[in-house]
């Protein structure tokens, strides 16, 4: 939109027009305005999300019990996490859960992304149908999905059992139950990464194809060297952002579970709730929060350097 | 895309709509399950094999978790949080991202990058600081308080979504009014605004649909039906009331109701909302 004429018209009143005060680029005294435009919403995020991280940072290597903050423990807390063999129970179920989960969705994305992709009837039916699992709650996914799986109720339990020839609990056996919760959250996910993909197709040029088909291309190829490579960035944004927020999933294996049976379902983000809003222990629940935030940390960086990528065309 | 012979068009479609039935089965089945659950008289919830199709049909559920349920209390709450927090939002969200789409300023690069850096914290690590610093100013469970918490979540989103708009909006206008003699704020308010209404819409609804299913948050920072949204209210509920399946469907499926409309009626701001807040750069 910023065509050669805007930035001609921008340069016209900071002269020595008189009358309403140009805009911040006439100079350093400018910059007061929108910084006081933009501060009240800095301001807000920066006393909910980061001073408590240096609260937790402090709340991490002390002695808590419950409200009373105590002395300086060191890295207690971070030692007795690691000892802990429900630590590693805690990791390995995160990352089953994760990679699990992105084993399913993305690949549902891509494939469901590339059939509504071109125009035919009932596609603008197809896609809201498809999109309608990202508006429902955490809660009321797994709500929805331990009735579903009941064996009381649920017509899946039902018709699993009825295939296998014996009572089906997915949710109950310590063997199943993790792959009962990633269904469950690949349902409600799988559209988020659908639609981003989506979008993408939809911004590539017909031009492209019709080259490559003069060039003699086959299907594969056209999705090798023309579809993939412009969505490649688009998808890799939805797998970063679905990542991070698999990783720290509470609500659904909280709500399925309760992160049972025998802890085969309770994730690191579950493990943090329990100690610090069941057990009140607030020291030790922020020790192990602040090494999830590690792990997303290093998960962000690849992001941020992703869009940067992306917004230097 | 390419021309394949009539018969291998007429399988591709098939297998198109194949699948796509299948996915949309598979996204519907849940649904579907809470609703005709919730349609069935209690005799006929605990059938084996399941009852497929409600028969009789009954609203009685429905009666009962309006008339002798607290959770109407709760479906006000999440009303009043969402409208509040879709304000806040919108209100701040507005004059940073117009700062940002307009001027450039020491500092505007550095506090952007701030507000996107809030992608890599997890919930859970300011959760329990806030949760200590919220009782001990006395504002644990309060309305106030989750307005200012899940506001303070939207913000940095809705700060790059309208940021997006408002560069598309030609910045001739905001001269061309400036030289009017507007002020530069009222430059924004009665050029700039009006004309960011698609935009403001987009985030109004992202936000909306936020705060209506936010629980972890709210589950935590409230102890009260005064407070409680809909989703702890029916957690709660579901675990108090764990064999009136009937009424716990309709529960459910009420509190489906308002996203799901909200959805259909905007699906597409909701969708250039959401693409727009995972990749404009």
């Amino acid at each position: 939109m910023s065509t050669p004429g805007a930035t001609a018209a921008r340069r016209g009143p900071c002269g020595a027009k008189e009358g309403p005060v140009p805009p911040a680029r006439c100079g350093p005294a400018g910059s007061a305005f929108p910084l006081a435009l933009m501060l009240p919403a800095v301001l807000l995020v920066v006393c909910v999300t980061f001073l408590p991280i240096v609260r937790a940072v402090s709340l991490s290597f002390r002695d808590t019990s419950y409200l009373k903050v105590g002395g300086f423990v060191g890295l207690r807390h971070f030692q007795a996490f690691l000892r802990d063999p429900l630590s590693r129970q805690n990791l390995l179920n995160s990352l089953t859960f994760t990679f699990g989960s992105l084993a399913v969705s993305l690949p549902l994305a891509l494939g469901l992304a590339l059939l509504l992709h071109r125009p035919f009837p009932g596609r603008g039916m197809f896609r809201t149908v498809l999109i309608l699992p990202w508006v429902v709650s955490q809660l009321l996914t797994a709500l929805l999905w331990r009735w579903l799986d009941s064996p009381l109720l649920g017509p899946a339990a039902y018709i699993l059992s009825e295939l296998a020839g014996t009572r089906v609990d997915i949710l109950g056996d310590p063997n199943t139950a993790m792959a009962g919760v990633i269904l469950a959250n690949v349902w409600r996910s799988f559209p988020y990464a659908m639609i981003l993909t989506l979008a993408a197709l939809q911004t590539i040029p017909d031009e492209l194809y019709e080259a490559a088909r003069i060039d003699g291309a086959g299907r594969w190829n056209l999705f090798r060297f023309v579809t993939f490579p412009m969505i490649q960035n688009t998808f890799l944004i939805a797998t970063i952002i679905l990542t991070i927020h698999y990783f720290n999933m509470i609500e659904l294996p909280l709500v399925l579970t309760g992160g049972g049976p025998v802890n085969r379902t309770e994730v690191l983000g579950l493990r943090v709730y329990r100690e610090a809003f069941v057990l009140f222990k607030f020291g030790f629940g922020s020790a192990i929060a602040l090494v999830m935030f590690a792990v997303n940390i290093v998960v962000s960086l690849v992001y941020i350097k992703v869009l940067r990528a992306e917004s230097r065309y | 895309m390419e021309q394949p012979r009539g018969r291998w068009r007429a399988l591709h479609a098939i297998g198109r709509y194949a699948a796509l039935g299948s996915a949309s089965l598979f996204a519907l089945a849940p649904i579907y399950w809470a609703v005709a659950t919730s349609l069935k008289p209690e005799s006929k919830i605990l059938t084996y094999p399941p009852q497929w199709w409600p028969d009789p049909f009954t609203l009685e559920h429905y009666l009962n978790v309006l008339m002798q349920s607290p959770l109407p209390r709760n479906y006000l709450n999440s009303i009043l949080l969402a409208l509040g927090t879709i304000l806040l939002v919108l209100c701040l969200g507005a004059h940073a991202g117009y700062a940002a789409a307009r001027y450039n300023f020491r500092g505007k690069n550095p506090l952007l990058f701030l507000l996107l850096a809030t992608v890599m914290i997890p919930g859970i690590v300011t959760l329990i600081p806030v949760y200590l610093m919220a009782v001990q100013l006395g504002l644990h469970d309060t309305h106030l308080v989750l307005i200012l918490v899940f506001s303070a979540w939207q913000v940095p989103t809705v700060v790059w979504l309208l940021r997006a708009f408002f560069e598309n909006i030609p910045r001739e206008l905001d001269e061309a009014a400036l030289i009017d003699g507007c002020s530069r704020l009222g430059a924004f308010y009665r050029v700039v605004l009006p004309l960011a209404q698609p935009g403001l819409a987009a985030a109004a609804i992202l936000v909306f649909v936020w705060v209506w299913n936010e629980f972890i948050i709210a589950l935590n920072l409230t102890a009260s039906n005064k407070t409680r949204p809909l989703t702890v209210g029916l957690f709660f509920f579901v675990g108090e009331s764990s064999i009136e399946w009937g009424k716990m469907a309709a529960a459910a499926a009420a509190a489906l109701i308002p996203v799901i409309l909200a959805f259909a009626l905007l699906q597409r701001r909701f969708i250039q909302g959401l693409t727009a807040g995972a990749t404009k750069g």
